[in-house]
């Protein structure tokens, strides 16, 4: 599978052909699209990036049409990595499959009992949300399996033929098979599968011990449910983007985004779509990781805010923190659904460039979490909007030029933008300008509190990192909330507005293994831990085997979860490859740190290991960015004038406007300035200087900043 | 440029929620207590110097209003030169402003900026083990504090950050499960110090008078908006009398006057010498859940909203408990006043109230020996049930009752393992009750099949004969109870009965109450219905019966 340069490419002149990567992204509002290619002799690159409309419900249109707008002919590819937001927009829309749900006998209702929490607590009249699977589609089966794996019941294979004749009566597509500690032992799942399969071809059927292993009955049955819900349309997608791809003549390798920031193979992303449901925003922070990598940056706090929401994540020591405690629509009003799959750990808020802002009855001022989404979109839109969004605000402060809105492409309808600031001004018995900078400063005030989650709440003090930032807002808010935080330095990707899809270019294959396996930490159990390790490396390296690649293009690691003896929450520690005599007080120790890293205090307890954690990556060839070239432009030739910018905290000050456009490496100025360029705009405060680096990056430098507070 | 506008005011307000956060899950995350990580049986909060509640981190509801009284009664003890920085105070006590019962651990910590006090980071967490006379520190036939374990009566921990170690000593020698208590000890520590530094950090930033202005502005934006819900209910006086399990009857006045919410209980029975008792702390706690109940909204819940509210106790009763009556069980009696409170308002003076649930605790202790580790394991937890259905909805299935909230239940692949019982089953109820024109929602059937002899169940159930109450012609609700089924076939029924002995393959049943519906069952949408009977919700003769389901006309149905 692995990509190499096809004999066919090596043309009769004894040229070799360009290598070519290409990487696509579909948003909710638009497919972006990076495209990189590398003369293998002169090493020379070309870097193209575009963006299309996406075109729900055939989203793989969008994507088609996005190459040929920046006319990249398929047959050319020989990499293309692809990031879909078809599973997260089948699961919030309801639009997956009519399933089902096979549990183990007295453990049908576990779906709906969920856990039996209410977040939002003085609402008496919360309703929980509805299970995926209504009760008439979740069946029951004998059989059992203990907690150490044993089978204490046979299978019961009787009644599946009912069961199945049910099913395809009801209409059912697909099957999610989820028995209690399969975790432990997967046996019954794999008969009751091959069971079914044997009776009917009609369903889809997926068993939890293919998408998970670690314990927790209802987020396994949970995750296995919401999986198979998701099963035939992510995998039809996938299918008629391949085919769509093909008709192009597109012949090289296809690879998918998963949420674990990295690719993984088509075969492989169709028969666990579920793990594409973070795609988007896990490849945004992995290229972050990248660029960091690139610039020798290793420790980096990740901003990515776009029209709904923010989100933030932390890189340390150029590691990206992947976990499996993640949930869709989960809320201070809601428990949403878990998804125990492997997804990058960030944080999410209700703040985007969208968020509409809103006076309760007491005249308070707030942002979020409602958003004006694509449709009708802030006020400055024109498109029907009424309520404030945070883009109207900042076009008010003079911070997105109304005249350069959206790219140029609109014109931003000020008059209304005005109208809709006095109606919160009124009642508050302030100025529309104050409320324009409040808006700022409330949604600013969000994200500093969400960066603080990944960052000081866990023990690491955020002016050791350097934040980046992209999607469509960062670049507007990144310089205050860097102040804010007590950053020295704030980089704005020169492919920020299409960051997603850059990220992907930058992603290996990544499978994460997470496994539940509990054990006393120490000499007696060590060879059983050995073990339980070597066969998930065997289980892994085997299927990259069969998959064609080579020793060489693989790499392992293995984490360890520990608690002290009796806890709940564990913290993942690296472990080598095998374990020896030494490996049991090196881990303590490691363990000991990082626990009193993130909680302040260590107890002299007995620790425990709770689950191994294997990551193998395989490489797709990627191509190794080059330096850019400078044409001689003078800095005076960027600047496309002058105009007052409201700073909000910082004052307002008359701000020298710069064409990010035509910026280039080694330039450089000093705030306050705005620098406009398609698809983004980044605001530069007073006392902050600016230089691109030899990639086109904007790096902003904070050196007089004292903000920030102790961890 | 900015520091006292409306803006800053908000952010700092905002921030203060965020510190009470970010504490609270700095304790559940580091606890060693199921009951604290998994049940959240804790809180966080931020007061003003005097003690009044400026903001509250909480996984329940029942604490939320809790921690303020606990700083109160620091102030009371001590006095202001005996308050120093870096001092850590530690109470546990109902009768010294521990609230509760003695497994809840109160800790409390003043905030000085140069010299003057501030705030005060304070939080409460349930402890495994306080010692008394049985495991666990609850029982239910306790009939003084002293057989409930240590009494912690407002004390130092730390003295200029340093542990004061004799008291951890004493601490520790009186737990069955001192290794749990200090991990539990330290998770409460860590928040208050780490809630210490952003308490001053954000000091720093905006300002003293800022800081102050804008706790000021908090509380009475809590206040004003306790005062819209109560001043929407119309005036009046309001009683309600209710038989309970056990044949007694409860009682409560209730006076809405303009903006004040009047509750009156001083008719309540003499304090009992059986461990139901509140704490006048307690009793306040109740009724200020029920009133948050009324506003709904968890984010603005502070020391302003409970303003509006009056709260008149008789001293000697079980509202007003006085030494040494024993607390152990005060939880039952918390949410049956809770529940009462609800009822009235529910039944007389408002439409926002959806009708009863199965409003229990349901609190279930059992341990032994792990048939596989051959370590004592205990089990403490709470159990889910049906909710009552409101004006428009069907009641919420299998949720813990209204003093828990953001609380999750035990995996059955967890229990397994942690305490080496089987899970035999955990499904909805399917008992037929709660009918309505919208139904009540399902309590649950949790089977534990016991792995080891001699092990115990202890527990504590109300509304076991009493159902919970439906509305406007909805039928009431299913009762609690847990089944013993003895491997000879037998089955004992139980609701509150202390270390009831089990042997391996003893099963223990938990049965949690069905809701209480809402509106004429007649009234019931014929497709909500069909639904029911598919779905297995409601039993076609229950169908019949009730609801006058025909089967010849009301579609189809399998």
């Amino acid at each position: 599978m692995k990509a190499v340069i096809k004999e066919e490419n090596i043309m009769k002149e004894g040229r070799v052909k360009d290598k070519v990567f290409v990487t696509t992204d579909v948003g909710g509002t638009f497919t972006d699209l990076v495209y990189l290619s590398e003369d293998p002799k002169t090493g020379r690159q070309q870097l193209k990036t575009a963006k299309s409309d996406t075109t729900p419900p055939n989203f793989e249109l969008g994507v088609l049409n996005v190459m040929d707008k920046a006319l990249v002919d398929a047959k050319q590819i020989d990499v293309m990595a692809h990031g879909t937001t078809v599973v997260i927009n089948a699961l919030t829309e309801r639009k997956g499959a009519k399933t089902a749900l096979i549990t183990t006998q007295g453990f049908r209702d576990v779906l709906e009992i969920g856990r039996g929490n209410r977040p939002d607590f003085f609402n008496l009249n919360y309703q929980k949300p509805p299970a995926y699977v209504p009760r008439h589609l979740r069946f029951e089966i004998n059989e059992r399996v203990n907690y150490h794996g044993e089978v204490t019941q046979a299978l019961e294979l009787l009644p599946l033929a009912n069961i199945i004749r049910e099913l395809e009566d009801k209409g059912v597509e697909a099957v999610a098979i989820c028995l209690l500690n399969a975790y432990k032992n997967p046996q019954h799942e794999t008969l009751l599968s091959n069971a079914i399969n044997a009776l009917t071809d009609k369903l889809e059927v997926i068993c939890s011990h293919q998408i998970s292993r670690e314990w927790r009955e209802y987020e396994r049955t949970s995750t296995t449910a919401l999986s198979a819900y998701v099963q035939p349309i992510a995998s039809r997608y996938l299918s008629r983007l391949h085919h769509g791809l093909q008709e192009k003549d597109f012949s090289g390798q296809l690879y998918v985004m998963q949420s674990n920031c990295g690719v993984d193979t088509l075969k492989s992303a169709k028969q666990v779509p579920i793990t594409m449901v973070e795609s988007g925003p896990a490849s945004g922070i992995w290229g972050a990781a990248e660029l960091g990598k690139i610039i020798n940056e290793p420790n980096i706090i990740a901003l990515d805010i776009g029209g709904t929401t923010a989100k933030c994540a932390l890189i340390s020591d150029g590691e990206v923190k992947i976990t499996s405690d993640y949930y869709i629509e989960k809320s201070h009003l809601s428990a949403g659904y878990p998804i125990m799959v492997p997804v990058v750990d960030l944080v999410e808020i209700g703040n985007g460039g969208g968020s509409i802002a809103w006076v309760d009855d007491f005249n308070k001022l707030h942002v979020g979490p409602q958003s004006a989404g694509a449709y009708p979109g802030p006020v400055a839109y024109g498109k029907g909007g009424t309520a404030p969004t945070t883009t109207d605000a900042n076009l008010a402060l003079g911070r997105i030029n109304p005249e350069f809105f959206c790219g140029g492409e609109l014109k931003a309808d000020m008059a209304s933008v005005q109208t809709s600031l006095e109606k919160i001004a009124a009642p508050m018995g302030i100025s529309t300008q104050d409320v324009a900078r409040g808006i700022v400063r409330i949604a600013n005030n969000n994200m500093v509190n969400a960066l603080k989650l990944v960052s000081v709440n866990r023990g690491h003090d955020p002016r050791d990192f350097t934040m980046v930032a992209f999607g469509g807002g960062g670049a507007m808010h990144a310089a205050a909330l860097a102040a804010e935080l007590g950053i020295k330095r704030l980089i704005i990707p020169a492919t920020a507005a299409v960051f997603s899809a850059w990220g992907m270019m930058m992603s290996d294959i990544r499978r994460d293994i997470l496994l539940t396996y509990l054990s006393p930490w120490e000499h007696q159990t060590l060879v059983f831990i050995n073990e339980q390790m070597a066969q998930l490396y065997q289980e892994l390296s085997d299927e990259f085997i069969s998959e064609n690649f080579t020793s060489k293009d693989t790499r392992f690691q293995f984490f360890g979860r520990f608690r002290y003896e009796n806890q709940e929450h564990s913290i993942e520690v690296p472990l080598p490859l095998i374990l020896n005599e030494s490996s049991i007080d090196q881990v303590r120790e490691s363990f000991q740190q990082l626990y009193k890293q993130e909680y302040t205090y260590n107890l002299d307890n007995e620790i425990e290991l709770v689950g191994l954690h294997l990551v193998g990556k395989a490489d797709v060839g990627k191509v190794k960015l080059a330096k850019q070239q400078q044409s001689g432009r003078l800095i005076a030739e960027t600047i496309k004038g002058e105009r007052e910018v409201d700073f909000a905290e910082d004052g307002v000050h008359t701000s020298v406007i710069y064409d990010g456009d035509l910026l280039e490496p080694m330039m450089a100025f000093s705030g306050p300035a705005i620098i406009e360029q398609t698809g983004t705009t980044i605001v530069i405060h007073p006392d902050q200087t600016v230089f691109l680096d030899e990639y086109s990056n904007v790096i902003v430098e904070l050196l007089k900043n004292k903000g920030g507070e102790h961890v | 440029m900015f520091n006292d506008d409306p803006i800053t005011l908000e952010i700092i307000q905002n921030s203060l929620r965020s510190i009470s956060d970010e504490m609270f899950y700095t304790i559940a995350k580091t606890a060693m207590s199921p009951i604290i990580y998994e049940v959240l049986d804790m809180a966080t909060a931020i007061t003003d110097p005097k003690g009044e509640l400026a903001s509250a981190g909480a996984g329940i509801p029942a604490f939320v209003g809790a921690l303020d009284k606990s700083v109160k009664a620091i102030i009371n003890k001590f006095k202001p030169e005996d308050i120093n920085d870096g001092d850590i105070f530690i109470t546990n006590d109902p009768y010294y402003g521990g609230v509760t019962h003695l497994n809840d651990v109160v800790l409390i910590k003043p905030v000085f900026m140069e010299g003057e006090l501030l705030a005060w980071a304070v939080n409460i967490a349930h402890w495994n083990d306080v010692s008394g006379k049985s495991p666990g520190s609850m029982s239910v036939d306790a009939t003084e504090i002293y057989q409930e374990g240590i009494r912690i009566p407002a004390v130092k921990l730390f003295v200029n950050d340093e542990p004061i170690l004799s008291v951890f000593d004493m601490l520790t020698a009186n737990s069955r499960m001192p290794e749990f208590l200090k991990g539990d000890l330290w998770a409460q520590i860590s928040a208050l110090r780490l809630g210490g530094i952003r308490i001053l950090s954000l000091v720093n930033k905006y300002g003293r008078s800022s800081y102050v202005h804008a706790v000021e502005n908090y509380l009475e934006l809590g206040q004003a908006m306790a005062e819209k819900a109560i001043k929407a209910l119309p005036d009046g006086q309001y009683e309600i009398d209710e038989a309970q399990d056990d044949g007694s009857h409860l009682s409560v006045a209730i006076e809405v006057s303009g903006s004040k919410l009047v509750i009156d209980l001083t008719q309540a029975p003499i304090q009992s010498p059986l461990p139901i008792n509140l704490s006048k702390d307690g009793t306040m706690l109740a009724c200020q859940m029920a009133l948050m109940g009324l506003i709904g909204d968890r984010q603005l819940a502070n020391g302003g909203c409970f303003r509006v509210l009056d709260v008149k106790t008789r001293s000697g009763s079980i509202y007003d408990v006085q030494a040494p009556g024993p607390c152990g069980i005060y939880f039952e009696t918390m949410i049956r006043l809770n529940d009462l409170i609800w009822r009235c308002l529910a039944e007389k003076v408002t439409d926002t109230l959806p009708s009863g649930n199965f409003s229990s605790i349901c609190a279930t202790i059992m341990g032994g020996k792990h048939p596989d580790t051959g370590l004592h394991y205990s089990i403490i937890e709470p159990e889910i049930g049906g909710w009552g259905a409101g004006d428009g909805f069907d009641g919420a299935n299998a949720m813990f009752c209204a003093m828990h909230g953001d609380t999750f239940n035990c995996p059955a692949e967890i229990a397994e393992t942690r305490y080496g019982v089987t899970v035999g089953q955990v499904a909805l109820n399917d008992e037929d009750a709660g009918a309505g024109e919208y139904r009540g929602g399902k309590g649950v059937v949790i089977d534990y099949v016991i792995r080891s002899d001699n092990s115990f169940l202890t527990c504590a159930y109300t509304r076991n004969k009493i159902a919970p109450w439906g509305l406007n012609k909805g039928e009431d609700g299913s009762v609690n109870r847990v089944e013993v089924i003895r491997t000879n076939g037998e089955i004992e029924v139980h609701a509150m009965a202390s270390e009831v002995t089990l042997d391996t393959d003893d099963i223990v049943r938990v049965i949690t109450a069905n809701g209480a519906g809402f509106g004429d069952p007649k009234k019931r949408k014929t497709a909500a219905l069909v639904d029911d009977i598919n779905n297995g919700y409601v039993s076609l003769e229950y169908a019949k019966a009730k609801y006058g389901f025909d089967v010849t006309h009301g579609g189809s149905y399998e």
